[in-house]
């Protein structure tokens, strides 16, 4: 502590229990307290850090808005959090490049906002875009409902400056497309802070579309709804966006946002058509067709932005609603082959009963991106979160077994670590590991996530045997 | 020389500890359509990947793809359009490129603003190590974080990793409707102003690209695909913007084939290929039209790839392909000699400068071969 604070001055060292103790969490469900908090202001505080952690053998954990899923900012193995509040600076707006340079505590949704005047916006919107930072998106490789049609974080980034567990800066990357050499921008996209601590990120910008439409259709069961998901991409359609919301989902959310989703509903799709005016009516009217014969009791159209914004409430505003059902939710990332989705769905609502546990899914139906919140209230007991996860593993083993993958968007962190080798092979591993090896040579960086530990998997290495 | 083509990854990845065993270094061969890239010397074993082909599977309601490297991008384009698909990368060798070829030497064509490039279509790959392991990175889903995207290091790696032995794609509908137009204009100024007022246009074109060849003459090609209605309206935009710039336009005939193929054509001389931050292309365009040495320029103004074939005196095309590279880094570019005639080779070499990060590069290059078999040469980076 104090070594931390002669270093970089008592403002930007926390380190009183009570200040400790708000970043324990993150929007998961584990929690781990840090044994110091630092908030730096450059990249030199951040490369000074590094090289006194480096020197001490201290781990260090990257921290943005604290939003992530998958406990990625918690230090499992103690250590020093590091928090980029104080680094959170649009560079430069450079429309000419259609790029924007930020640092990384940047609001993901206020870089949008920054660059609409030019008729500009950064497309990942995860659904914490009101919170979450773009570190915390390079970090994840973050989707949002929109990634079906524009890609995820790591097609969105171009340059990134990087401070490696050893104190050396290195910038890879730049404005334009591409850079000689490995795609080291690339590799480091979406390794969840265990490569290095990202200072300042690249990212394209992209043209506003010219006009978009947004429809809400509500059929008699998800099976229907699913269908509807498959038969829009088999007419040749890839809307902007296609999001699923089962009733349990609808109930919470109607109750909390008022979004006008029809509450007798098995389950509706949120679907949006965007990019040049012409042609977004036919292909509107395509969809409509196709939500009509597969049953959908209400097909309904955003008439205006005011209606548009709306419907998305409900959809980005749900996790949140939540708290209307559960005090408690344990929520699930799981991809899978678009064509299993009725069958998994199946699956998640059994998995739910047999553990006695409400599930509800809010999810990117057409990614095949699976958001199952499984609902539970620790009030009753340690046995409920458990329970939870129990459910949640099953859930994940169904979508690896259908030749898809444990997360989509919310990344592996201390949540599914254990959970990797269910999806990859040992050789799989080590292969990942020497490229954590040639960053982070020494596994000071975030350690605890991505890889199984001996200590905190053995219990599931075990249960695992006897399955 | 030893020319060994494996039945499969668990062959090949046999091939790869047995060298490492022995120390005998290998070259990984597709078409062998980019055997110019890197300074490469004689090999002990070449490993052809011919017998690595063929869709291994594909769920078109998936809008996904997995096939073998050896597989060539015609063959599966195809294949994929007999379901009403494409996987929407354009490369130079069009008709000869492997898939293992095209991700190895992140070879990507005009369509990539649109689409994506290599990099933001490959979803998952198979690999053979030199340590005589398969690893599997990324999946058959178009979404997934778990783990490292080794996928990306792949792409570019130009085979000094391991071999890629298969692949997964996403892929999408092909567009119902196809148009596309070519005008001439004298002054690069007006070409290029077209070119960027048709890309940053709302209707997304798919191609555009600016060319320069024999005389003084610049040719600015635009394509798009689509549904009829947005086709229609790409074209009228286009159209609008050419009139405004005194640009004739015409029909699209084959034209960006041929200038897409230019990497195939440079057999003398030297083809730069630079990579810049959008707005400094016509810039370096300008610049690459007053050197005494141009033979020919395109352009993508849509992502900022420009190449430049450089034909004439040794030292007169040496000294201008030096000072393109340079004006690339000067506006925050990069570049390399993409291709050069043989005996110009030990003058020019691919990579003359390196790249950021490239300690990093080493020591990944090192970890996943540490005995130093594979490509050796190839990629100056490591």
């Amino acid at each position: 502590m104090r070594g931390l604070i002669a270093l970089l001055g008592s403002a930007k060292v926390l380190g009183a229990h009570h200040d400790l103790l708000l970043y324990e969490y993150d929007g998961a469900v584990d929690t781990a307290t840090p044994d110091a908090v630092v908030l730096p202001e450059s990249t030199a505080d951040v490369a000074a850090l590094a090289r006194f952690c480096h020197e001490h053998a201290v781990p260090i954990v990257p921290r943005g808005a604290g939003t992530g899923l998958s406990g990625g900012a918690i230090p499992v193995e103690g250590g020093v959090v590091v928090s980029f509040a104080r680094m959170a600076r649009i560079v430069e707006i450079d429309v000419p490049n259609l790029r924007a340079v930020v640092q990384p505590g940047v609001i993901n949704l206020h870089l949008s906002t920054a660059v609409a005047p030019e008729g500009l916006y950064f497309v990942p919107d995860p659904s914490s875009q009101k919170a979450c930072t773009l570190g915390g998106n390079v970090a994840e490789n973050s989707g949002g409902p929109h990634t079906l049609a524009y890609g995820v974080t790591t097609n969105h980034v171009t340059g990134i400056e990087v401070v490696l567990s050893d104190g050396t800066v290195v910038r890879l990357g730049g404005k334009a497309v591409e850079d000689e050499g490995y795609d080291l921008v690339g590799a480091f996209v979406g390794s969840e802070g265990t490569l290095g601590l990202v200072t300042e990120i690249t990212v394209k910008l992209t043209p506003l579309p010219e006009d978009k439409r947004t429809l809400m259709a509500a059929f008699p069961t998800m099976d229907e709804a699913s269908e509807t998901v498959s038969a829009i991409i088999a007419a040749g359609i890839v809307p902007s966006a296609m999001e699923m919301m089962d009733q349990l989902a609808i109930q919470a959310v109607e109750a909390a946002v008022h979004a006008g989703y029809p509450l007798d509903a098995g389950g509706i799709l949120l679907l949006e058509v965007d990019g040049p005016r012409d042609g977004l009516d036919d292909a509107r009217e395509r969809i409509e067709r196709i939500c009509r014969d597969h049953l959908a009791s209400e097909v309904r159209v955003a008439t205006s932005a005011l209606e548009r914004d709306r419907l998305w409430a409900g959809r980005k505003g749900a996790f949140a609603a939540m708290g209307r059902l559960s005090p408690d939710y344990y929520v699930q990332d799981g991809v899978i082959p678009r064509t299993r989705l009725p069958d998994i769905l199946r699956l998640v609502k059994d998995a739910g009963v047999r553990h006695r546990l409400r599930v509800a899914n809010v999810f990117h139906a057409g990614d095949g991106n699976l958001h199952p919140l499984i609902l539970f209230d620790s009030r009753l007991g340690p046995d409920e979160l458990e329970r939870a996860k129990a459910a949640g593993l099953e859930i994940l083993t169904a979508c690896v077994e259908a030749g898809g993958s444990i997360t989509g968007e919310h990344g592996v962190g201390m949540e599914k670590n254990c959970y990797m080798p269910l999806q990859f092979q040992p050789t799989d591993l080590a292969a990942m590991r020497r490229v954590k090896d040639a960053f982070d040579p020494d596994g000071l960086m975030n350690p605890g996530k991505i890889f199984p530990t001996p200590s905190r998997c053995r219990e599931f290495a075990f249960a695992s045997t006897v399955r | 020389m030893t020319r060994v083509i494996p039945a499969d990854a668990a062959e090949c990845a046999r091939v790869l500890v047995e060298a490492a065993r022995d120390r005998r270094t290998v070259r990984i061969s597709g078409s062998g359509t980019k055997a110019y890239i890197g300074d490469v010397t004689q090999t002990d074993i070449e490993v052809g990947t011919s017998r690595l082909g063929g869709v291994l599977d594909h769920e078109p309601a998936d809008l996904t793809v997995t096939v073998g490297a050896g597989m060539r991008v015609v063959d599966l384009a195809a294949i994929l359009a007999r379901a009403g698909q494409f996987l929407p990368l354009d490369p130079p060798h069009g008709n000869e490129a492997t898939i293992g070829g095209m991700i190895a030497a992140n070879s990507n064509g005009f369509w990539r603003a649109r689409y994506g490039a290599v990099r933001d279509l490959l979803i998952g790959t198979r690999i053979a190590l030199a340590d005589g392991t398969i690893a599997r990175a990324g999946g058959r889903v178009v979404k997934n974080v778990a783990g490292y995207d080794l996928d990306k290091l792949l792409v570019g790696s130009f085979g000094t990793l391991g071999v890629i032995v298969e692949a997964t794609f996403k892929v999408i509908p092909l567009p119902a409707a196809s148009d596309g137009l070519v005008a001439g204009f004298t002054r690069s100024a007006d070409a290029f102003a077209t070119a960027d007022a048709v890309v940053r246009g709302a209707s997304r074109v798919e191609a555009c690209v600016v060319e320069r060849s024999e005389g003084t003459a610049w040719r600015l090609a635009v394509q798009t695909r689509g549904s009829a209605a947005t086709v229609r309206r790409s074209i009228e935009d286009a159209r609008r913007e050419l009139a405004a710039r005194q640009g004739e336009p015409r029909d699209l005939g084959d034209d960006l084939g041929s200038m897409r193929e230019l990497p195939a054509r440079a057999t003398e001389g030297a083809l730069v290929r630079v990579s810049l931050p959008l707005a400094a292309t016509p810039a370096f365009a300008e610049t690459a039209a007053r050197l005494e040495s141009l033979a020919a320029l395109v352009a993508d103004a849509a992502s900022g790839i420009v190449r430049v074939h450089l034909l004439g005196d040794d030292d007169d095309l040496i000294r201008d392909a030096e000072a393109l590279l340079l004006a690339a880094r000067v506006v925050g570019g990069t570049g390399r000699i993409e291709r050069r005639a043989e005996h110009l080779a030990s003058r020019l070499s691919t990579w003359p400068t390196r790249p950021n990060g490239d300690f990093l590069m080493r020591r990944i290059k090192e970890a996943f071969d540490p005995a130093g078999i594979l490509e050796p040469g190839r990629a100056a980076f490591v």
